[in-house]
């Protein structure tokens, strides 16, 4: 077994301050931790969807980036991914319902958009329900009370 | 004087609504059996209601999330998907339930076909759900449901022989008639009955309905700490009228106008009309609260937006779920499958579930990134360990003990 070396016999002054790796300038979001299964709400504060994937892209635009790329998020994917998340599996990238990275405003306990959800293609299934069902029964387009 | 005005009524509100159909009907069917002798389980399921609808109060209250948004987040989409399933079933089980208990109450006002009366029950549900303010539905059925106190008039009315009620309660153990299996199953059953998981979705959805903030924090802490013990004492009371009345005799109660019989024993019509009355609005404020909570989990699952304080029009998929819920009550209870029946599978099925509500719920209170500086104290994470641990046990026996005594024949 190896003896432990008393501080002030070793070849370094005790106290040396070594280098901090470099940080990113602001703050380091873990994609896993603080985006997949966060709610995302929009500019009203109205739920929209949860994140339910990522779309990742490599810098120089490739479509699957390995580890060693340098690669960003480029939108925010719900919709049937939620399944093949669940059960494996990549839906072709023609079912993806994709919201661009480039409308989130901040990431929080939610993650919020500068745009309506509305507007939005992942929120088809609410406005067809909207427009043929609940819509349709009386005193659905009024407040409760 | 307007804050203690909402104190009481926020305490009044919470003793009516405690009591469902699954804790009149389990409670009535355990005191025919087995006396007091499982009164220990309610205190033991109130404690452990209390302590988690306060925390997912207090979650929903400071931090903004209801509970299923943050058993998705935690759990990550497989785990919370599977949770989801189970719970959105057992709600499902619970709503049948619920919705079956109006008919039956209404069958004993009206003696018409509890089968006529089902459709009746599930819309009037709907249209409360559809039309009615949050604060107006939760205040009205639960003020009416306090009704229910005529179970505790009906204890003293019936003149029971005190001391082998306190013995009953104060020695725990099976009846010479009873299995010690059967005395636990129906002890797990209980103790589902006290802390069915839909309360919890409920609290903590109602929490951002009625958008509570931290300052709300105190009177949602004396309605759950006052409001459920009281509701606590009641169950007990039903208890303890069937086990005054029916234990002797050798009879087990199987229908609902057993139930109510040791009141009409006691207090003549007016106690009847009384406890019908309280059975209605109580088993009606439950199906509303079931009807919510199946569509709370799922929009707060897949982020849809959410919640009675939006018009239905903005809130399309969360009302077509509530909606389609409540069609599948009406349709499996128009197979004549006994509501009752339909109850003690509920009760147990819910035991079955609690540890998937609970685990997520006392992670997030811990968790400083959502709770600030209003995370868990240590007395409370105490508690609420050795409440997982109960819980757990609970979920682990309860189907194994459905099978072994035949769901408690």
């Amino acid at each position: 077994m190896k003896r432990r070396v008393p501080l002030s016999s070793r070849p370094f002054p005790a106290d040396e301050q070594l280098p901090a790796p470099p940080r990113p300038a602001g703050r380091v979001l873990d994609a896993r931790l603080h985006l997949l299964d966060r709610q995302v709400h929009d500019v009203d504060e109205t739920p929209v969807v949860v994140v339910d994937d990522l779309e990742v892209r490599g810098t120089d635009g490739d479509e699957h980036p390995t580890g060693a790329q340098e690669a960003v998020v480029t939108a925010l994917l719900s919709g049937p991914v939620l399944g093949t998340r669940v059960f494996g599996g990549r839906p072709p990238a023609t079912r993806w319902h994709r919201i661009a990275w480039s409308d989130v405003t901040e990431v929080g306990v939610v993650v919020r958009l500068g745009v309506r959800g509305d507007a939005l293609d992942v929120t088809w299934t609410e406005r067809w329900v909207r427009d043929h069902v609940v819509g349709r029964i009386p005193g659905g387009r009024h407040d409760p009370g | 004087m307007k804050r203690l005005f909402a104190v009481a009524l926020g305490i009044l509100t919470a003793i009516g609504g405690f009591l469902d159909i699954g804790d009149l009907v389990t409670n009535a069917v355990v005191g025919s059996r087995f006396g007091l002798s499982l009164a220990w389980v309610v205190v033991v399921g109130v404690v452990g209601i209390c302590l988690f609808a306060q925390m997912s109060g207090r979650v929903a209250a400071v931090s903004g999330r209801a509970t299923f948004e943050i058993i998705r987040e935690r759990l990550g989409p497989r785990a919370a998907g599977a949770n989801l399933a189970a719970s959105f079933a057992v709600n499902l089980l619970t709503l049948t339930a619920e919705v079956g208990g109006i008919a039956l109450a209404l069958q004993l006002a009206s003696s018409v076909e509890p089968r006529l009366w089902i459709p009746v029950a599930a819309f009037a549900v709907w249209l409360v759900i559809w039309r009615t303010k949050f604060s107006v539905m939760e205040n009205v059925t639960g003020l009416v449901g306090l009704t229910l106190v005529v179970f505790a008039v009906a204890v003293f009315l019936l003149g029971p022989d005190w001391g082998e009620l306190a013995q009953q309660a104060l020695r725990p153990a099976a009846p010479a008639s009873e299995g010690p299996a059967v005395y636990w199953y129906y002890a797990i059953a209980l103790f589902g009955a006290a802390m069915t998981p839909y309360e919890v979705f409920f609290f903590s959805s109602g929490a951002r309905e009625e958008r509570w903030t931290r300052r709300d924090l105190a009177q949602s802490r004396a309605n759950v700490l006052v409001g459920f013990p009281l509701g606590g004492i009641l169950s007990v009371a039903i208890a303890a009228c069937a086990a005054i009345v029916f234990l002797p005799r050798g009879v087990e109660v199987s229908s609902l106008s057993q139930i109510v019989l040791p009141v009409a024993l006691a207090g003549g019509k007016l106690a009847l009309a009384l406890v019908i009355v309280g059975i209605v609005a109580a088993t009606f404020g439950a199906a509303l609260e079931t009807a919510l909570s199946s569509g709370y989990t799922l929009a707060q699952y897949l982020g849809w937006p959410w919640g009675k304080f939006r018009r239905p029009a903005r809130a399309a998929r969360f009302h077509l779920t509530m909606i389609v819920a409540l069609l599948v009550a009406v349709a499996v209870l128009m197979t004549s499958v006994d509501p009752i029946a339909v109850t003690e599978f509920s009760v147990v099925f819910s035991a079955v579930a609690l540890p998937l509500t609970y685990l997520p719920i006392l992670v997030v209170a811990n968790d400083p990134e959502y709770m600030g500086d209003a995370v868990n104290g240590r007395v409370t994470n105490a508690l609420a360990l050795v409440y997982l641990v109960v819980i757990l046990a609970a979920s682990l026996a309860a189907i194994p003990l459905m099978i072994a005594t035949g769901a408690g024949s």
